[in-house]
């Protein structure tokens, strides 16, 4: 049946956890893609048909502008019948290919944006590295679309000179509780230098922590 | 407060900046951008004066930390210095976010793209090529050539029927100052709702949207 790979994908995505990725289904958009090429491949002969048709139905209608008799008309209006009934055929059986490809496409396109959309909210969280295990499921163009997305969001930041990715909860203190879970070592803070040795607990700048925080090297302690 | 005789002049100028209440505005702006499913206008005013307030509140902060002011002092500084950090930042993503969901959209709407402020048209016009590459690439260049458009389904469509808008009619939540007495909601065949000051209603963001506008009436 046409159109059910694509609506596979959107499924797919639907059913996805919320702001998580899937593996990017490589293998059922190239098949819808090569629906869509067949449908063009079905649509072309059945235009070219119409087009025909229809011109042999002017044709027709010139010959009997002419003139002729009653029994020519009577075969010529038969003749008529016919062709226009193939005209009607061909167009729905193009109309069908038509909307199968249109609903194809929107099915496609949905599954790009949408992810899309899942990447860059990825890219306010994570701050232009993505970690590999996310890296590695999507594919070529939407690695290269975080990359481009994630400059053009870093220029804005550094127009307006601030930065952007930090702070995303509101803040409640300013200093915070973290543990440090990786061996980061020593690094200059905004009010001290600290070493940051794993299993570390420590007290810092919430400012400080988060970026920590949000490459998963360090975890909030809440009391 | 107590803070020590020295900086006592700093402490009043401060006190009188921070009886401005541009922070209760940035906080309004903020709190309306965030629940309004479409972009407001910018406050570039606004920006730039809680701008300048942020940087005299990094340099009092400074200040104390050099003078020896009592750490408890301090860190409520900080906190506040904090927490107005957050609302400009909190302020100027979601704008950004909205840009980037709705990019194609706003990019094609004047009226929308004049709200944005300078940096932010930049900003969403690297959006706006960024993710159109990703889409030509990944999909419609691979299609037939009469559906390679990004805002058209095909080349047979009258108008652009593929951008994605934000929904108008959701409803917010929303509280006026001051009384307005009775509004009519634009669906017709409605009673007008009578709005009181300070009391909170659900209405569907299209209908009051002027309001929002106008600042007569505030999202929560």
């Amino acid at each position: 049946m046409y159109g059910r790979k694509a609506t596979e994908l959107v499924k797919e995505f639907a059913s996805s956890e919320p702001g998580q990725l899937s593996t990017f289904n490589n293998d059922v958009f190239a098949q819808v893609l090569e629906e869509c090429n067949g449908h063009l491949l079905h649509l072309e002969p059945l235009m070219m048909n119409i087009q025909e048709n229809e011109n042999k139905l002017r044709d027709k209608r010139s010959e009997e502008e002419m003139g002729m008799s009653e029994d020519e008309r009577g075969n010529s209006e038969a003749e008529k019948m016919l062709i226009q009934s193939a005209i009607k055929s061909d167009q729905f059986g193009a109309l069908i290919h038509h909307l199968s490809l249109l609903r194809n496409k929107r099915c496609l396109m949905a599954y790009v944006y949408n992810r899309a959309e899942v990447i860059r909210n990825l890219g306010w969280m994570v701050d232009s590295v993505l970690p590999e295990e996310i890296e590695e499921k999507l594919s070529g163009t939407e690695k290269e679309y975080f990359k481009k997305h994630a400059n053009t969001l870093q220029s804005y930041m550094a127009e307006v000179d601030l930065h952007l990715t930090v702070d995303m909860v509101p803040p409640k203190d300013p200093y915070i509780k973290v543990r440090v879970l990786d061996d980061i070592g020593e690094v200059v803070l905004s009010d001290q230098v600290a070493n940051l040795a794993r299993h570390a607990i420590m007290f810092l700048r919430r400012t400080d922590a988060e970026q920590y925080i949000t490459q998963g090297q360090m975890e909030e302690l809440t009391s | 407060m107590d803070s020590g005789g020295g900086e006592g002049y700093a402490v009043d100028d401060y006190e009188s900046l921070m009886s401005t209440t541009d922070v209760e505005l940035l906080k309004t702006a903020w709190r309306n951008e965030k629940a309004a499913p479409e972009i407001l206008k910018f406050d570039s005013n606004l920006v730039q004066r809680s701008r300048q307030l942020i940087q005299f509140m990094e340099e009092t902060v400074d200040e104390f930390n050099k003078n020896g002011v009592d750490p408890l002092t301090v860190s409520l500084y900080q906190m506040d210095l904090d927490r107005t950090m957050f609302l400009l930042r909190s302020y100027l993503r979601t704008r950004l976010q909205k840009i980037e969901k709705y990019v194609f959209h706003i990019r094609k709407t004047a009226e929308l793209w004049n709200r944005l402020s300078l940096k932010e048209q930049q900003f969403a016009e690297g959006c706006a090529i960024d993710l159109k590459d990703h889409l030509e690439q990944s999909v419609l260049s691979k299609l037939p050539e009469q559906y390679q458009s990004h805002l058209r389904q095909s080349a047979a469509s009258e108008d652009d029927d593929m951008v994605p808008e934000p929904q108008l009619d959701a409803y917010v939540v929303c509280r006026s100052k001051r009384y307005l007495g009775a509004f009519q909601l634009d669906d017709g065949g409605e009673e007008p709702v009578n709005i009181e000051a300070d009391d909170l209603y659900a209405l569907p963001y299209k209908s009051i949207k002027p309001l929002v506008e106008s600042g007569q009436i505030d999202l929560v």
